[in-house]
């Protein structure tokens, strides 16, 4: 069995041309027997023009001398007067030696036979008028004979036409199936020629048209069933490969947002990116008409622990910092480095109460926090927070509150959580 | 001044069409006095009158077709070829036959009616001939006989060939009426012409002294088809008198004309 990779594939335009070719060799087969026929018919026809029609002409001459022959034959027994019959005698003798009669054996002597009996009537006539009687009996019988002659030569010419015209019309009947068989073979091709190009060419077009249109790297790789035209397997080929180049690049460009929005040190969101969701989450709960609140911490005494115990010290305090942040707050709560020691806090559907609670809730947990230095040392830290309601500001607005309430919050001696409405 | 100039060469043209469809022909006819009547109608109760008539009609009609005027001359049969071989005639008519011979000297038309001969004779010579030669006259059996044929014909030609051998002594004739009249006084025995001219000249002839002798001949040059005689080099004029030929059939003037002066179809 073959498999589809290796199954073997056509090129469009070889294909093309092998049906095109073989196509145009059995219809110029067909052409050429009609043709044929034609050529036939012209030939048919020609013979009846030339050859057919000048005989049945010669051969209606001849019977109308003969019949010519037999009337004044006729004439010769019925004339009342002598010189009427040699009238007709002579005029027997005149139509007697047309040539058209002399090149006819059987006329020839038929009209030789009349002519000589009819003349030898003519004299006995002369003679003795009584005897021409007696002869009528005998020239009925030559009478009859031209009269048969007349009818032989009459049936001749039909004939010689009626075999031209059968041999045509069985040549041109011959040609009409010819003609069908022509078009049967001109459609039947037509509609194998449109199957194959639908089904190699138009619909698999079709499917790499809505691929493309669709190809998203939230999408699956796009599949494709065997192609057996070269052209058209390497473009689903490519295709597959777009989508491939796009998941890459997608990956790329996730890592790269997460690299400019994400603060490398404790892997919170950076103050920029903060600023930017924030803004966009504090409208969308405005636009709601709910409550919203704006924080800001601060690590109390930090500059000191970094003295104390080196910058080395102060990054595991802000990297153990962070990760009690993202245990300790919602899903929906965002969190960010919003610069050193400050971190600033958005509390979504909260109100000032239920984001102090949580402020201070989170606020003691810090202070009873102990976090282990490189060196085994355990140590604790302390947070004091502002809050703003932000509700009704925007966020710079909220989030100068929020400073100012900090700086009270330091001021008072740190460690605490200090609402901005309550500093008035 | 080139107005004038054009206009004179118009003119000119126009000159040269119509002196181009001017035609001469050439009528042979069957008596004598016939000769003077050049131009003239031939009087219809004239011996050999309806074959000249015929002629005359047939001509006139064909060069209505081609839209050429012609005129008619009525010269002794022998002097057709000839007259239309150095260009005096442009259309030759006489009963005329066609031979390889004539073929180099004249062009001929298609046919226009078939033709025979035969030879004639007084039934008296007829009978003493068959008794001396123990066979019927024909042309083949005949022997030390006159024979007379119109001058220039094949029928003469013929007998020339078989003179010797026959042992006839063979005069010439300038019309066929010339030869029917050699058979009346008894300068020649037989005579032998064509069956339409001889039918034509007897045909009036109410004393039936002279009458057919023997069966006709149509083979040995003696028959065949007539056509009409043409320059050999006006290829033009021939092509247009065969067309006016196949016409003149196709609508059926031709027997028309045919029957208005014979008893049967020539064609």
């Amino acid at each position: 069995m073959v498999t589809p990779e290796f199954r073997e594939r056509y090129r469009a335009r070889t294909a093309f041309v092998i049906l095109a070719s073989t196509f145009a060799l059995l219809f110029s087969v067909v052409v050429a027997l009609v043709a044929m026929d034609q050529h036939r018919v012209l030939e048919a026809s020609q013979r009846l023009q030339q050859d057919t029609i000048p005989q049945i002409i010669r051969y209606q001459r001849l019977a109308r001398n003969l019949e010519q022959i037999r009337q004044e034959g006729e004439r010769v027994f019925s004339a009342t007067t002598p010189e009427a019959r040699q009238q007709s005698l002579f005029l027997i003798m005149l139509v007697a030696s047309h040539p058209s009669i002399l090149e006819h054996p059987q006329s020839a002597e038929a009209t030789r036979d009349a002519e000589r009996f009819l003349i030898e009537t003519g004299n006995l006539a002369t003679r003795d008028a009584a005897r021409i009687a007696q002869r009528h009996a005998e020239w009925q019988n030559i009478s009859k004979r031209l009269s048969l002659l007349v009818d032989d030569l009459s049936v001749q010419g039909a004939s010689l036409a009626t075999d031209d015209l059968n041999e045509m019309v069985a040549v041109m009947q011959l040609a009409r199936v010819k003609l069908i068989g022509a078009l049967i073979l001109v459609g039947g091709f037509l509609l194998l020629f449109i199957l194959l190009l639908n089904r190699h060419l138009i619909r698999p077009l079709q499917r790499i048209d809505q691929t493309l249109s669709s190809l998203s790297v939230d999408r699956p790789a796009p599949e494709f069933p065997d192609a057996r035209m070269a052209e058209i397997h390497a473009v689903e080929q490519a295709t597959r490969r777009l989508h491939d180049s796009l998941a890459a690049n997608e990956a790329a460009r996730r890592e790269l947002e997460l690299l400019a929005n994400r603060d490398g040190l404790t892997g919170l969101i950076n103050r920029r990116h903060f600023m930017v969701i924030a803004d966009a989450e504090l409208q969308h709960t405005q636009g709601q008409g709910r409550q919203a609140v704006i924080a800001l911490g601060d690590l109390d005494y930090f500059k000191r622990l970094n003295d104390t115990y080196g910058h080395a010290a102060g990054d595991t305090v802000l990297q153990s910092f962070a990760l009690l942040l993202e245990e300790s707050f919602r899903q929906s709560d965002l969190v960010c480095r919003y610069g050193g020691e400050e971190f600033a806090f958005l509390f979504p559907d909260s109100s000032l109460e239920q984001a102090r609670a949580l402020a201070e809730r989170f606020r003691q947990r810090v202070a009873d926090h102990d976090i282990r230095l490189a060196d085994g040392l355990l140590i604790r830290v302390t947070l004091s927070i502002g809050l703003a309601d932000a509700s009704k500001s925007t966020i710079e607005s909220a989030l100068h509150d929020a400073d100012f309430a900090l700086y009270e919050a330091k001021r008072l001696g740190r460690n605490r959580v200090i609402v901005a409405a309550e500093t008035g | 001044m080139s107005t004038l100039r054009a206009l004179f060469l118009g003119i000119y043209l126009i000159a040269g069409i119509v002196q181009a469809s001017e035609l001469s022909v050439a009528i042979g006819v069957q008596d004598p006095s016939q000769l003077a009547m050049s131009g003239n109608v031939i009087p219809p109760n004239m011996p050999g009158s309806e074959l000249i008539a015929f002629n005359d009609d047939l001509a006139r009609e064909i060069c209505r077709r081609i839209h050429a005027r012609c005129t008619v001359s009525f010269v002794p049969f022998s002097a057709v070829l000839p007259g239309v071989e150095d260009g005096r005639f442009d259309l030759g008519f006489g009963n005329l036959l066609r031979t390889p011979e004539r073929d180099k000297r004249v062009a001929f038309s298609a046919p226009i009616w078939y033709s025979s001969s035969r030879l004639l004779g007084t039934p008296a010579t007829a009978e003493a001939f068959a008794t001396k030669l123990s066979h019927p006259v024909s042309v083949d059996t005949l022997r030390d006989a006159r024979v007379a044929a119109l001058e220039g014909s094949l029928q003469l030609a013929f007998l020339n060939t078989i003179a010797s051998q026959h042992s006839l002594t063979v005069s010439s004739r300038k019309t066929a009426q010339e030869v029917i009249e050699a058979l009346r006084n008894n300068t020649a025995d037989f005579g032998l012409l064509s069956v339409l001219s001889a039918y034509a000249l007897l045909n009036r002839d109410t004393t039936r002294q002279i009458e057919f002798i023997g069966s006709a001949v149509a083979d040995r040059g003696l028959g065949g088809t007539v056509h009409i005689a043409l320059p050999l080099q006006n290829d033009t004029l021939r092509r247009s008198v065969d067309q006016a030929i196949v016409a003149i059939r196709g609508d059926g003037s031709f027997q028309r004309i045919a029957r208005r002066h014979f008893p049967l179809g020539l064609d």
